[in-house]
């Protein structure tokens, strides 16, 4: 097939296809980000057993493979009486994984900024909640923009876990599949996906880094 | 001398008073309380929903059921362990062409690890799975798994690679060109080495990459332990804990990795090059 | 400015002070008086509690027992008591600690603003009078790292001179900088004490020691061997460690 039939026929599909990975890719991260924050919260907290918990969440979320969670989701929960949609399982994956690695990397914008600031800011007479969002909040956000823009870049490649699942329409990895058992698409068809891929991958790099350079702290 | 030896993570707190500890306490008791209810209701939906039945996991028992998850997961091994040698190279190889002087080259090999490590490694199995055989070409399984990995993975030790080689003080190549030594000489001898160091525990961490994304061998039929997994389910009619039972092993051992790395990092004590990449998840 | 600020109440006392650090006794029954406008020196080798002595003034180390006292009101252990109490005792330290992200001026603003509620615009000209004093005016709006370590420490100082501390802590301010560096810094501390600042040093430099101290306290094994003049004691030490370390730093 060539490019021009590959499009006419499936030309909508791969613009719908990149539109869901894009969306779901959104929906994740943004509920990551939000996780992240909690469990961070959680990690640093004088509350032993809150602590546990987030490093448990972590070393669970940060270690278990996204099918293998997605798995579980998707059949294993339902035994339990929970039923989750296919794209809701999809997205719920990402989530949990990606906050596992969110939180990680506000840990380390947190432990770059050193303790002598934090005693610094406590000597000048500033509150705990004065520390946090003079100090440590700014500077933690600041030097987390570059992880936290290859998490967005993760989180959109771990999408692709839609393609384990019906989901219609579907995002870009399973269009592919969904091309190739209905007609010969060939290298073409997946070199369309693999644009749309790399090419969000690049433009989310380039303005992660213009971001970085703006708000880059020089130590 | 107080040595600042905590982390921030205790640092942000400062020592309590007298009434922040009974602050903290409180908080602890109603914070244990909360996390045990929460356990507690993960055990009691599996019980109310029968899933604690001695059926779903007396076969955890036998001999059998631990060989044939062990097999799966020498495949998995297999697998990943290929696949983690190939992407060495290449990742080598990648980093080599991107640094290179020549203007064309670099800025091909540019492309090329931008495009490796902007595809999902599945979106590449699709690839080896369902194109490339449409052009005739037959393959075993196992290379429609561990190629595919390696050549995603690669993208990403590329930059790895490349992180390490810039951290190797300039004044090392000098040295060793005004020894006479040829620039390619320089860069197997003195450069590469010193770079490979720096970035190891970087390498021992990829694996867990690279273990999580052979998960997907069922696309080719490849029996590693979540496609043995599926066998077991099917035998014994036991899908819930069996998967619990397969994520609990994946999250182990990709946990030993990377305590691996952690400790391979912390013992080499040297500069120690962070990932230029957030692994992919 | 006299030698002796007699008949004044102490601005800082500390009585029979303990502190372990684990197993290890760092402060054993610490007793010392500041009286307003004098300036003391802690010295001693490392590891023999002095820091910690420093530290725990204005609570960033707890003691086991013992109180201390400033301006006459015991140490708060926590809360809003605490946090007025520090903001009235100024912290300098070894490794600066100034905020990486904000600008030097922004340094020197942020306490006045977020603690004593001056308005910006006043809280800015008293900074730049500060940044003027202590000679680091021109790098107002460059951000630390742009600053050498002297010009960071001296920003260090404006920044606890903002707060219009009572007194002022000390903690080895020198002893991160390139020896060519110290001068600039400790110039701007002889000043303070000529202006009669209270000020707690714990520093190395025996000779700002010697010309500027009212009072030299020298510590070994977290116990006070001895205090006195500095004269006296650089000339005449009277306990054998003292003897010995002074022996030791000879030459310096």
């Amino acid at each position: 097939m060539g490019l021009q039939e590959l499009l006419s026929t499936y030309g909508d599909m791969y613009v719908q296809a990149l539109l869901v990975t894009w969306r779901m890719t959104a929906i994740a991260f943004a509920g990551a980000m939000l996780l992240a924050l909690l469990v961070t919260v959680a990690r640093v907290s004088p509350i032993k057993p809150l602590r546990k918990l987030g490093d448990l969440y972590v070393q669970i979320f940060r270690n278990i493979p996204g099918v293998s969670l997605l798995i579980i989701c998707v059949y294993a929960l339902p035994h339990l009486k929970v039923v989750l949609d296919y794209g809701v399982c999809v997205i719920l994956t990402t989530t949990l994984v990606a906050s596992a690695f969110g939180s990680e990397n506000f840990m380390s914008g947190i432990n770059t900024i050193g303790v002598g600031q934090v005693e610094a800011a406590r000597s000048l007479g500033l509150s705990f909640g004065q520390i946090l969002r003079q100090v440590v909040i700014p500077q933690a956000l600041r030097s987390a923009v570059l992880p936290m823009t290859n998490l967005l870049i993760a989180v959109m490649l771990t999408t692709a876990l839609g393609s384990q699942v019906p989901l219609d329409p579907p995002e870009l990895t399973g269009l592919v599949s969904y091309i190739n058992t209905r007609s010969v698409g060939g290298i073409l068809a997946f070199f369309i996906s693999a644009i749309g891929y790399a090419g969000t991958a690049f433009a989310i790099g380039i303005v992660g880094n213009q971001i970085d350079k703006r708000v880059r702290i020089l130590r | 001398m107080s040595a600042n030896v905590i982390s921030m993570r205790d640092a942000l707190y400062e020592e309590p008073g007298p009434k922040t500890r009974r602050r903290i306490l409180v908080g602890t008791i109603v914070a244990s309380i909360a996390v045990a209810a929460l356990f507690v209701f993960i055990a009691w939906r599996f019980y109310v929903t029968g899933q604690l039945s001695p059926k779903y996991w007396s076969f955890f028992t036998k001999v059998s059921t631990w060989r044939y998850l062990g097999q799966g997961l020498l495949g998995t091994f297999q697998v990943a362990l290929t696949a983690g040698a190939i992407s060495l190279v290449l990742g080598v190889l990648f980093m080599l062409g991107r640094i290179s002087r020549n203007k064309v080259g670099s800025a091909i090999f540019r492309v090329v690890v931008n495009f490796f490590r902007g595809i999902p490694s599945l979106l590449l199995i699709y690839f080896f799975f369902l194109v490339i055989p449409s052009y005739g070409i037959k393959m075993p399984a196992f290379w429609m798994l561990a190629l595919p990995i390696s050549l995603t993975a690669s993208g990403v030790l590329a930059e790895v690679f490349r992180a390490g080689v810039n951290a190797v003080p300039k004044g090392q190549r000098e040295a060793a060109l005004s020894l006479g030594m040829s620039e390619g000489k320089v860069m197997r001898k003195i450069i590469l080495p010193q770079a490979i160091r720096f970035v190891i525990p970087s390498l021992i961490s990829q694996l867990v990459v690279v273990v999580k994304d052979t998960t997907v061998a069922y696309v080719v039929s490849f029996p590693d332990m979540l496609q043995n997994a599926r066998v077991l389910i099917t035998n014994y009619d036991a899908l819930v804990s069996t998967y619990f039972v397969v994520a609990i092993i994946y999250i182990l051992i990709n946990y030993a990795i990377n305590q691996a790395s952690v400790a391979v990092a912390r013992r080499s004590g040297a500069k120690v090059i962070a990932r230029t990449e957030e692994e992919p998840i | 400015m006299s030698n002796e600020a007699q008949g004044m109440r102490p601005i800082i006392e500390l009585s029979h002070v303990e502190k372990h650090f684990g197993k290890l006794h760092v402060l054993k029954d610490i007793n010392l008086s500041v009286q307003k406008g004098e300036v003391v020196v802690l010295i001693g080798p490392s590891g023999s509690g002095k820091s910690t002595l420093c530290r725990t003034i204005n609570r960033l180390e707890t003691i086991d027992s013992g109180s201390i006292r400033i301006d006459g009101e015991l140490l708060p252990e926590e809360g809003k008591e605490l946090a007025k109490l520090r903001s009235e005792v100024g912290m300098v330290f070894q490794s600066f600690n100034l905020f990486a992200h904000k600008t030097i001026l922004q340094n020197v603003t942020m306490g006045p603003i977020e603690v004593l509620h001056t308005p910006k615009a006043q809280a800015e000209a008293e900074a730049m009078e500060l940044l003027r004093r202590v000679g680091v005016a021109e790098q107002a709006n460059k951000v630390p790292a742009q600053l050498s370590g002297g010009q960071q420490q001296r920003v260090a100082i404006a920044r606890s001179l903002a707060m219009h501390p009572k007194a002022m802590l000390f903690d080895e301010p020198t002893s991160a900088l390139d020896p060519e560096m110290i001068n600039e810094v400790l110039d701007v501390m002889v000043e303070l004490a000529q202006e009669g600042m209270t000020m707690v040093v714990v520093t190395h430099e025996m000779r700002f020691a010697r010309s500027v101290a009212n009072r030299v306290v020298f510590m070994a094994d977290g116990t006070i061997i001895e205090q006195g003049d500095p004269d006296e004691f650089f000339d005449n030490p009277q306990s054998n460690r003292a003897k010995e370390f002074l022996n030791s730093i000879k030459g310096h």
